[in-house]
């Protein structure tokens, strides 16, 4: 059985002399949230729209629920829901109305849907007021409404806290959280502000300038933004051995090439080297480390530009 | 595609320019009509004083390309283009998985249908009921109004394919205005075509275009020779137009 709702390979999109996308392979499993990363222009947009039939790959080939073939991904395309830069809405119809082109469009079978969409993103009571009266934040609301209507089983969405204050983000995340969990929905997700992923996301990808720079789950990314000292000593086992004894501490790791990442202490630099050389071990290595999130982004984006 | 058929024609339900248009056509076409019809405005010469209708003569302005490409040009802006550029609405319908020729053949039904009702139904079902109701409904013998079905029928077949190239310049364009603009520009174009001397080859493609048998197909007598011109005309041009449209929206990249 495929797990893998969408799958890119070598996915290319060339504007005359700009390339949006290169050779972009990108997966996303069932269940995931999928946070996508990237700066204004990096081609998050671009691959969201081919994703969706919205625009055509130069090169590579799109897997949208195990189906491939173009006749296929159009049917496939009828189980996502999407919003695509900015919520498309008619501006001179209430949310009702909205909601009514949509489930008509789709063919979805009685009304009852929409009222059950609207109260699930808060509309339900706008009653006559037009969309074009909407406040921004109203008009996201009602853009993940219409993309929701349908049940899709993958939802897409390009920049959708775009517009909405601290509340309405909080609101929203909590509102994906709950779909991925009760429904288990996936969710591609995409923000060029990483924090705003974080407490949402299962995996994150880095794009810049139309390349996918890194893939990494939540795990590891919190792993490598959290602050700790990082340790190489002559004996690593011996090392752990005396911190546990010395500071009565067991939040450390031991990894693989022997170099010991110490999570508590931080502020007690000293302290650390002292119990380690009078234990007679051999500190070759002794520094703080650890990104914020901001800056683990911008590293690995600046290292991509220095590369 | 019957999901999207009935989407549109919600779409168009609600659409405040279509409404706008059909009061607007409705006042403009019963006043014409009663002008025509109290010999207030006097007009000669038409092809419906040839068929004894000169009461419906003010039908004859309606059915002058630069008069109703104002109405279908401007539905075809705010009905159309205006999904593309403004609201964006397109892309949840191309996202909503249907096909996009089916998308593509809907919105030209709906709006032909719209187009038809505004520029076609509109102005000959007010004038025959203002001739009725002002006491001439005696001219509508079986014979005009054979001559009315055959003319409005092939006028008809002529404007499928003129709605078609009307909806591939909105699709083309995006944009309200620029459809507009652009259609205006067509219609000059063919009414230039039409008073302007022309080398032969250009001529004869005129002649065999729909804006010719626009004004062909409302001649009192037509021999069936030239009846099946008017088919052949109308309906290659509609099939080849649709064709061309459906392709191009094929291939079209969603902004």
């Amino acid at each position: 059985m495929n797990d893998y709702i969408l799958r890119t390979s070598h996915l290319t999109k060339k504007y005359r002399n700009d390339v949006a996308l290169e050779d972009v392979n990108i997966s996303i499993k069932k269940g995931e949230i999928y946070g996508f990363i990237g700066q204004n222009g990096a081609g998050k947009s671009t691959m969201l729209r081919i994703v969706t039939g919205l625009s055509f790959p130069s090169n590579g080939t799109i897997e949208l629920f195990g189906n491939d073939h173009a006749n296929m991904l159009t049917d496939a395309q009828k189980r996502i829901g999407a919003i695509i830069e900015s919520p498309a809405l008619f501006p001179n119809m209430t949310a009702y109305e909205n909601l009514e082109v949509h489930r008509l469009q789709r063919g979805i079978p009685g009304k009852g849907c929409i009222n059950k969409t609207l109260e699930l993103v808060e509309l339900n009571g706008t009653g006559k007021k037009k969309a074009k009266n909407f406040s921004l934040g109203m008009k996201q609301r009602l853009g993940l409404a219409i993309a929701l209507l349908s049940d899709p089983e993958f939802l897409l969405l390009d920049e959708p806290t775009n517009g909405l204050d601290p509340m309405g983000i909080v609101e929203l995340r909590e509102l994906l959280k709950k779909l991925n969990r009760e429904q288990g929905l996936t969710i591609l997700i995409s923000s060029h502000i990483l924090s705003e992923l974080h407490q949402l996301a299962s995996r994150y990808g880095i794009i810049h300038k139309g390349r996918l720079l890194e893939e990494i789950s939540a795990k590891e990314l919190d792993e490598k933004c959290r602050q700790h000292l990082r340790i190489k000593v002559d004996q690593p086992t011996k090392g752990a051995t005396v911190l546990e004894s010395a500071l009565s501490t067991s939040d450390y790791e031991v990894m693989p090439d022997g170099t010991i990442k110490l999570y508590s202490n931080l502020d007690n630099v000293r302290k650390v080297s002292m119990a380690l050389t009078a234990n007679n071990l051999v500190i070759e290595h002794l520094s703080q480390n650890g990104d914020s999130l901001e800056s683990y982004f911008a590293r690995v984006v600046g290292g991509e530009e220095h590369a | 595609m019957r999901n999207q058929l009935r989407a549109e024609w919600f779409k168009l339900q609600r659409n405040k320019t279509f409404w706008m248009l059909l009061l607007i056509i409705t006042g403009l076409s019963a006043l014409l009509h009663y002008l025509v019809i109290i010999e207030w405005w006097q007009m000669q010469g038409t092809d419906f004083d040839r068929a004894g209708l000169s009461e419906l003569n003010a039908t004859s302005a309606f059915t002058i390309p630069l008069l109703f490409n104002l109405i279908v040009s401007t539905l075809a802006g705010f009905f159309i283009s205006h999904e593309f550029s403004q609201s964006g609405v397109i892309k949840n319908q191309i996202i909503s998985g249907s096909k996009r020729s089916h998308i593509f053949i809907s919105k030209y039904l709906v709006f032909t249908l719209g187009s038809i009702v505004v520029t076609i139904l509109i102005p000959l079902t007010t004038g025959i009921i203002e001739i009725i109701l002002l006491g001439h409904g005696d001219i509508l013998t079986v014979s005009s109004m054979l001559y009315l079905g055959r003319a409005s029928s092939l006028f008809v077949l002529q404007f499928l394919g003129y709605t078609a190239i009307i909806i591939l310049i909105a699709i083309t364009t995006e944009d309200s205005g620029k459809t507009i603009i652009f259609s205006i520009l067509l219609t000059i174009v063919m009414f230039a075509f039409e008073k302007l001397p022309k080398p032969p080859l250009i001529n004869m493609i005129y002649e065999n275009s729909i804006f010719y048998q626009f004004h062909e197909v409302f001649k009192f007598s037509m021999t069936n020779d030239e009846m099946l011109k008017s088919i052949l005309i109308g309906f290659v041009t509609f099939i080849i137009i649709t064709l061309g449209g459906i392709s191009i929206f094929n291939k079209k990249e969603m902004k």
